[in-house]
Formats: structure tokens, sequence, C-alpha cells
């Protein structure tokens, strides 16, 4: 599987973790990482450490993800990502919407 | 004074062994060389040259001990020291022995080829 | 060497002996045994048979007259010079001292009388073996010796075309001092510097791993990039990543090459270096402060084009500083009894330096003082860069090499996906990995990929299967745009989507031309690219990305065509990236 989640001992954090491409053919894979009712989650990172791309689809998931969380009182971190996501994502000025790291 | 034999049988059976048909050639090539050498002793000794003396003693020696006339051989090594010892005072008693050794080996050698 | 080396030809033997009988005894025995007999009855006889038939071994009766034995020994062991002649003295000598004589003579061996025939036989095998043995590794030696000049020959000629490639920069400019020994390429080091076009200077300062021949092979590529770039404006940066991706698809595992790259401005007084694996590099300030070049990279050659880090460290100087770099030859020279230069005595030599000498001569006169050796058996390479006035260097960057740009500059290309394909197959690793044939664009190589991803996709989704982005809207409307979206690339039989790229040659880097047409009937890019300004729909934003990292952007033919203009720089990269990424405010 290209995508892995993670919980943290309290529960309140979930580490969805995304192997190599980022892009539509994740897309369920990635609503069901998150999508699982569980209330306790407060924290959501995305460990982008070894993702090798990142296209404008999965922009659009990330703002799903977003909205998932509570929208503007949303706590998201994106993090470890190389330097060509990160011109997607800067170029798209997500750095207002998400913590990235 | 020496009590090695007049002739080496062993020695001279494996020499004809070697030398085939030669054998006969070789004989007589010895008996000539070596009366040339005592020929030689003889006018070294005429000359008091002790060195000359003492070479060709050498030399005689050593075609002696190869045919197998040990005795002959013993004889002209006791010349050989003589004359390195400049003393040849002797030379003319030890020349004689040389020549009878000599004849008594030719005699036997010639029997050998008949 | 005119005889094979394993013979079992008959043996040529010369005998000399002043007794008939005993010739004639000996000369029956080794004829018997198969070997070819002259013989001789003194050593004067001896001497002329042996200059005429040149005999492998000689058996001499120690006194004879004339010329005796030990005399016609010595002359035979002359005569026969490299060649083994095996030397037996036939003897009846019965005294040591004698005996002792006839080896001092040049004998070999003795057979003494009676002859026996076991014996001889023995003897003349065993010297015969010798003989062999000893024209064996003659003949080896000859060969090695024959090789090594031919090896130097070849390196002769080796380094003569080396130095055609490697010596068309300006390594003579009056601000360059360097010492490499006329031979360091076959010790893997590498020193090359090329005036940029825009002023300043470039300098590439290596030492590849091992010695000979595969070192100085990997340093043909190198002065190839390294010429070629610097003379089209390429910034030591790119250069780096340039030569760092050639090293690592040619060098095998375990060779690398450690590098400094200095990228000198004397305009603006400021120096950039990189330095992978070198030891510490020096810069002297004219006030007698010092700052050393510590290594922070790994060599080139070692890591893969996207972890490689090519960023360079800047140093602000001023007319009168100095930087001092090289390769470890200088810290490893070893004086006789063993002990290394190494840091502390270079920085000895700069301590005890007087105001006004020259660093680099410091340097070398400090090594030269240390190892006693003269500077050509050195196996090392040092140079100093001063920094100048700009005004003093009139002249240098008039001579850039003419080098071709390494890669294709001038290129046009039409690629189509059909049918069922478009549904199976992506053509963008191939699309890209034609475009990062050009080295300006490999650095770019994430802003190409997406520039081709997004026009592939909008061509795919909205163009080829119809799709609208509406649909996008919902988290739900999420998941049924791609369940439609598998859907319908099962029937798109008749279409096509056509990818058409040029590449071309500009004054100032070059400009890739992307056309991007598909066989739907056209889609709303209009509204497609001014809905992304909203935060709540989740799509639209591969035109966006289009926009931002091409030059232009244009859709013709209701959408079903797009182009896109990306131009690159030859010198630029940072600057263009930090304004693009500080870009402030919302989503146009």
């Amino acid at each position: 599987m290209p995508i892995h989640t993670h919980r943290s001992e309290d529960g309140q954090t979930l580490t969805i973790k995304i192997e190599g491409r980022f892009d539509f053919s994740t897309h369920q894979a990635f609503r069901d990482a998150y999508e699982h009712g569980d209330e306790k989650v407060t924290t959501f990172i995305v460990d982008l450490s070894d993702t090798t791309y990142l296209d404008s689809s999965a922009l659009g998931m990330l703002l799903l993800l977003r909205d998932y969380a509570g929208g503007d009182n949303a706590r998201i971190r994106i993090e470890n990502c190389n330097n060509d996501v990160r011109r997607i994502l800067s170029i798209s000025n997500f750095e207002q919407l998400f913590a990235i790291r | 004074m020496t009590d090695k034999p007049h002739l080496d049988e062993e020695a001279l059976a494996e020499l004809q062994d070697v030398m085939e048909d030669e054998f006969d050639v070789l004989i007589n090539t010895y008996i000539n060389d070596s009366s040339d050498r005592i020929a030689h002793l003889r006018a070294a000794l005429e000359k008091s040259d002790a060195d000359s003396f003492a070479k060709s003693a050498h030399s005689f020696k050593g075609s002696c001990i190869n045919i197998g006339a040990p005795r002959l051989g013993e004889l002209c090594f006791q010349a050989e020291k003589a004359g390195i010892d400049n003393r040849l005072e002797k030379a003319g008693a030890m020349l004689d022995a040389i020549e009878n050794e000599f004849r008594q080996v030719e005699g036997t050698l010639r029997r050998f080829l008949e | 060497m005119d005889e094979p080396l394993t013979d079992n030809r008959p043996l040529r033997i010369l005998i000399a002996d002043d007794s008939d009988s005993d010739r004639l005894i000996l000369k029956t025995l080794l004829r018997r045994l198969g070997h070819e007999v002259e013989d001789a009855a003194n050593g004067m006889e001896a001497l002329d048979i042996f200059r005429k038939s040149a005999p492998d071994i000689v058996l001499l009766d120690a006194l004879m007259p004339v010329m005796d034995g030990m005399e016609a020994a010595r002359h035979i062991k002359v005569l026969a010079g490299e060649r083994l002649v095996p030397l037996i003295f036939l003897t009846s000598l019965s005294d040591a001292d004698a005996l002792a004589r006839c080896l001092e003579a040049g004998g070999d061996d003795f057979l003494t009388k009676p002859y026996s025939r076991i014996i001889i036989e023995a003897k003349i095998n065993a010297f015969n073996r010798m003989r062999l043995m000893h024209r064996t590794l003659s003949h080896h030696r000859d060969l090695i010796r024959e090789r090594n000049r031919k090896l130097l020959e070849e390196q002769e000629i080796a380094k003569r075309v080396f130095d055609n490639v490697a010596h068309t920069g300006c390594l003579d400019a009056p601000n360059i001092r360097y010492h490499a020994s006329p031979m360091s390429i076959f010790n893997g080091d590498v020193l090359f510097a090329c005036p940029r076009p825009a002023g300043g200077m470039q300098i590439l300062i290596g030492d590849f791993t091992g010695h000979g021949l595969p070192a100085a092979i990997g340093a043909m590529p190198v002065a190839e990039i390294f010429y070629g770039m610097t003379s089209k404006g390429f910034s030591g940066s790119d250069v780096l990543r340039e030569i760092n991706q050639k090293l690592g698809r040619i060098l095998p595992t375990g060779m690398f090459c450690c590098a400094a790259m200095i990228q000198a401005d004397f305009h603006l007084n400021q120096l950039q270096i990189w330095n992978g694996g070198l030891p510490d590099g020096v810069l002297l300030r004219k006030n007698g402060a010092r700052e050393n070049i510590v290594s922070h990279h790994l060599p080139l050659g070692v890591l893969g084009t996207a972890r490689f880090d090519a960023g360079m460290k800047i140093f602000q100087t001023e007319p009168g500083d100095t930087l001092l770099m090289m390769t470890d030859g200088v810290m490893e020279a070893e004086n006789q009894q063993g002990e290394m230069y190494g840091e502390q005595r270079l920085a000895r030599s700069l301590n005890e330096a007087g105001q006004g000498d020259s660093p680099f001569e410091t340097v070398m006169a400090g090594i030269r003082a240390f190892t006693g050796n003269q500077p050509e058996q050195d196996d090392l390479t040092l140079f100093s860069l001063g920094m100048v006035e700009e005004g003093e260097l009139a002249g240098v960057s008039e001579r850039l090499p003419q080098s071709a740009l390494e890669g294709p500059a001038e290129w046009h290309c039409v690629y189509e996906v059909q049918d069922r394909t478009l549904g199976q197959f992506s053509p963008l690793p191939l699309l890209l990995h034609i475009c990062m044939e050009v080295p300006g664009l490999r650095r770019k190589s994430g802003e190409i990929y997406t520039l081709l991803s997004e026009l592939y996709t909008n061509a795919l989704e909205h163009g080829v299967l119809g799709l609208c982005s509406d649909w996008k809207a919902t988290p739900d409307g999420f998941g049924q745009y791609y369940a439609e979206r598998e859907r319908r690339l099962g029937d798109v039989a008749g279409h096509f989507i056509r990818f058409t790229l040029t590449h071309t040659m500009t004054d100032r880097g070059g400009r890739l031309a992307i056309v991007c047409e598909d066989s739907g009937s056209g889609f709303d890019y209009r509204k497609e690219s001014s809905a992304a300004g909203s935060e709540c729909r989740y799509s639209g934003r591969g035109l966006m990305l289009l926009r931002k990292l091409g030059h232009s952007l244009n859709y013709r033919e209701h959408g079903t065509r797009a182009e896109i203009v990306y131009d690159w720089h030859f010198s630029e990269v940072a600057t263009r990236e930090g304004s693009t990424i500080q870009q402030p405010g919302g989503w146009s």
C-alpha cells in the first residue's frame, strides 16, 4: 500500500504517510486514511518524506482533508516534503492553509 | 707404493658400453696420448722444469683415471705432487715407475682390443 | 629471442680438454645423450668455437696448454653477455683452493674424473633447466620493459590529448598560481579554470579515487562538461550537478571524485565555493586573517541527482585576498621518515610567512623543505586564486573556449498516445526523459514534470473523457469524479493526446515549447481557471500551476490545444525561484 497511517499513543494525532506519487490514483486510499469517524483525532500529520511527486489533484485532496478536519480550525501539518513537492505547495500558497515543515 | 689395481675392469666395461664401436679408437687414442705425455715428462725432467712436469703429470693423471687405470693415475698424482713441491730428485725413479706401469696397462688394453 | 621457450631440442655443448682420450669419452657420452657436441683442445680454440656457434653449455678442463680453463671461462662469460651459459669445469683437481679459483673465474660447477654417465646427465639437465628459467625470466623482463615503454608512450599521447581538452582554459591568468605535476592526470588529479561569459571565472580542482588510466578516463568528461557549460554561462552549481550526474553514471561504485568548485566574481568581489571531499581550503584575507574552506559535501559521483546538493557557499572578499585549494596529495606528502605534511605543518608554513609573501610559494616551499623532493616527483595539486580588481583581468574572458554545449539544444518531437493506450500507459516519464537530455532543463525536472503532468491530466480528464471539475465540489463528488474517470477510460476508441515539444536556444539560455492537443470536444478553460480563486473548491489548481511555472499559457481550439512556453536561463535558478516562492496573496 502506498499509504500508511499511524496513531499516536494518546490517539489524538494521526499520521498519514504517502509513498511514491501523490496523485488521483491515491485519492480513495487517502480518504480512507482519515475518514474513520474517530472523534478523538485532533491533529493530522501528512508525512511526505517518501513522496516523490504531487499533482494538482493531490492539492484538492489536501483541501478535502482540511475541510474534514474542521476547515479554518483544522490542525494539519505537512512534513518532510522534498524540493519539488515543496515548490508545488508554495506556488499554490498552501503555506497559508497548512503548517508546512 | 700403491695397492690400486692396474685396471678397473668395471670402469672399462662401462666405457666399452658407452663407446660401442669407438672403444678401439679410444684405447688407441689413450695409448698414443700417454706415450706423448711420457715423452713430455721426460723432456721436462731433463730441463728440470718442475712446473711443466707437474702439469703434464696432472693431465696424464686425468686421462688414466678416466680410462680405468687407477694405479697409473696414482703414480701420476705422486709425480704431480713432486713437481708442484719442486722435488725432482726422485722424479726420475717415478717416471720409470710410470713408464713400467704404462707398459703393463698398454699390454692389457691391447688384449682387450683383440 | 629466436628459440622457443620450452624446447626439447638437443643442446649445443662445447667441450675443451687437452687430453684426446678424455675428450673422446665425453664427446661420445654427450652425443649418446642426444646433444650436439663441438670440442677444443685448449682455451683459445674453445673461444673461437664459442664465438662461432654460441653453445648452450660449456665444459672446460681447468689446466690446458695455450690458454687454460680459468682464463677461457672469464672470456666466455663476457662473450655470453646477458645469456646464461652454464660453465662446468672438468677436473681431477683435488685441492680446495684450485676448485675455488675455478668458481671465481665464472665456473658454475665441477665434473670430476672419472666421468660418470649418470652424474653428467643429471648435471647437464639441471643446468639446462636453470638456463631455460633464466631465459624465461629474461624474456619476461624484456616483455615488461617493453610494455612499460609502450605504456609511458601511450600515457604521453593520452596526456597530449587530455591537454588539448583540459588546458584551453585560463589557468595562465595573472591571478592564478598552481602546481600540478606533469603526469598528475594519471594520479587522478584535475585542475581546470575557465572565464565566464559575464565576467569572472570558474575553477574546478579535483582528485579521483584510484590512479592511472581509470582515474584519467573520468577526467575527460569532467573537462568537457566543465569547459562546455562554464563557457556558456552556466553557474558553478549547474556544472556540479551535471558532472555529478555524469560521474554517477560512468564511474563504478567506489570510484568518485573529490572536488571543489570555485566561482569567482571580481565585480562583486565575491567567491562562491563548493567543497566536496577535498582537504580544507584556506581563504587568506589581506589583513592576515584566515578562514578555512571546509568540505560540506560528498564527493562528485556518489549521490543520485535527487539528493545531490550543489549549493555553493558565498564569501565576500576584497582585492588582495587569496584562496588556496589543494588535493590530499598536499596533506599526504611524505618525508624520508614516512611522516605526512598534514594540516598543522601547512598552518605553520602560513603562520611563518612574512607580510607580502605569496601564500602559494610559501606552501610549496614548505612542502619541498619537508619532503626533500623535487616538485616533479610530487603527486599533488595546489592552486591559489588572487582576488583582484576586475580591470586587472582584462583580456582573460576573451579567451573563452569554443566548445559545444553538452546535450541536444535544437530539437522537435511529436508523441501521440492513442486509443486504449490512453487508459493504460503514462507517456510522462518518456517525455520527461527526452527533456532531461538538455542540461539546462535537467535542474528543472520537477517543474517540467508538473507541466507535462498537468497538461496531460487536463487533456485526458476534461478533453478526452469530458469530465467536469464541478463534480469535485464536495468530498463525495471527488470520489464520483474518479469513479467516472475510471469508467470512461474504458471507452476511448478513436481518441488521442498529442504532445509536441520544441526546444531552441536563446541568448540567455533555452526555450521549451510544449503543445498538448487532444481529440475531445474542448472544455471551458476560462471557467476552470477563474474558479480556482475560491478556497472552497477542491479543483482547478492544475491551470494555476501551469500558469505560474510556464512563461506563457494559451488555450486554443476551444480548449483542445494548450500551448506553454518555458524559458530557462544559463545562470539564474535562485533568483527566479525566490521571487516565485515569496509571491504573496491568494490564488489567482
